[in-house]
């Protein structure tokens, strides 16, 4: 469906990325972003999930190519590095314009009503 | 939108808060303002003996009275405060690649320890321009304003700057208030600021004076923010 001129524009809500527009893939993109790069334990602690759900968020970000996963080893200690792809970046950024976006509309709507 | 991401907890207000504690945390976790002074006040204190052997003074007959200046030259900044210096921000930047990892995390301090490197660089630049190009030194005294910029680009003065960009890295009110302090103190000698005549410390003391403060003010800084990462934990 198109904007036809004249149509108010389109709320900001219609432009949240579904992948991205989750509690816990959110806080992957934003530890990502801000640690430049980081270890799966670190994901886990900080985001107080069990290996298994950190992996299946892991693996819609890695699918759409948010994020790259880095298998490795130190000694004998396998550690797994995950880092926040550029469109990841793009992403995030995105997400966190609209969501201030969403927010000032539902202030905005609170304030005329309250008129 | 998929029924889980309209879950209560999608509310966009606390996604938002969600996202900013996060970035905090990491940020905490990412810190090493403590490793960083306490580094940069051993390179500085250490410099204090050699800085006393290598400062040539010549006052000649000038006197507070008569208005002339002594012609002061340290050729520690040459030998000493570069070599220190790189090795100093080496170390930083190795402390910080260990830590982070350790923690699980990549480092960011690499924009503070390439500002340092520059500056220290661009100090050591700045003292062998002055040997060279300003020999004989002038009979009159520097303006204020030169005698500002020689502080700031001196080595003290170029920690200052490197740690305003540490500040911003790690987005550290506190850092950046210490940092403001610190460079109060090493642009405004005290010696200075209280008028103290060479005479009553020595002409090697009054010139050391402010070194030694902002030798001192970085250890100061290092303890403290040590004591506060600790006592935050």
């Amino acid at each position: 469906m198109t904007a036809e001129a004249g149509d108010p524009p389109a709320h900001p809500v219609t432009g949240l990325d579904d992948v991205v527009h989750q509690r816990v893939r959110l806080g992957i993109l934003t530890i990502a972003h801000e640690a430049r790069r980081v270890e799966f334990g670190y994901l886990r602690t900080q985001l107080q999930l069990t290996a298994g759900n950190l992996s299946q968020h892991l693996g819609v970000l890695e699918t759409a190519g948010l994020v790259e996963v880095e298998k490795g080893y130190e000694g004998k200690r396998g550690r797994t590095w995950i880092t926040l792809t550029a469109a990841g970046d793009t992403a995030l950024a995105a997400e966190i314009g609209r969501l201030k976006q969403v927010i000032a509309r539902v202030e905005t709507t609170d304030t005329e009503e309250n008129r | 939108m998929t029924t889980e991401s309209v879950s209560a907890g999608d509310d966009p207000r606390r996604l938002l808060s969600d996202v900013r504690a996060l970035a905090r945390r990491v940020r905490l976790d990412q810190r090493v303002t403590a490793v960083a002074l306490l580094a940069l006040a051993a390179v500085s204190l250490l410099a204090l003996p050699v800085d006393w052997l290598f400062l040539n003074a010549d006052c000649g007959r000038a006197t507070v009275e008569s208005g002339a200046a002594c012609h002061i030259r340290g050729f520690s900044r040459g030998f000493y405060w570069l070599p220190a210096l790189l090795l100093a921000y080496s170390g930083i930047a190795v402390y910080a690649a260990r830590a982070a990892r350790a923690r699980g995390l990549g480092a960011r301090v690499l924009p503070y320890v390439l500002t340092g490197v520059a500056l220290a660089v661009l100090s050591a630049a700045a003292w062998v321009w002055a040997y060279f190009y300003l020999d004989p030194p002038p009979a009159e005294p520097f303006a204020d304003w030169v005698m500002v910029l020689d502080r700031l680009v001196g080595p003290a003065g170029t920690i200052g700057l490197a740690l305003l960009v540490l500040a911003w890295l790690e987005r550290h009110v506190a850092l950046l208030a210490y940092t403001l302090v610190y460079l109060v103190l090493v642009l405004v000698p005290p010696a200075e600021t209280f008028r103290l005549p060479p005479g009553l410390l020595g002409v090697h003391t009054y010139f050391l004076l402010p070194h030694l403060i902002s030798g001192v003010a970085l250890l100061l800084g290092g303890l403290g923010f040590a004591l506060a990462r600790r006592w935050r934990r």
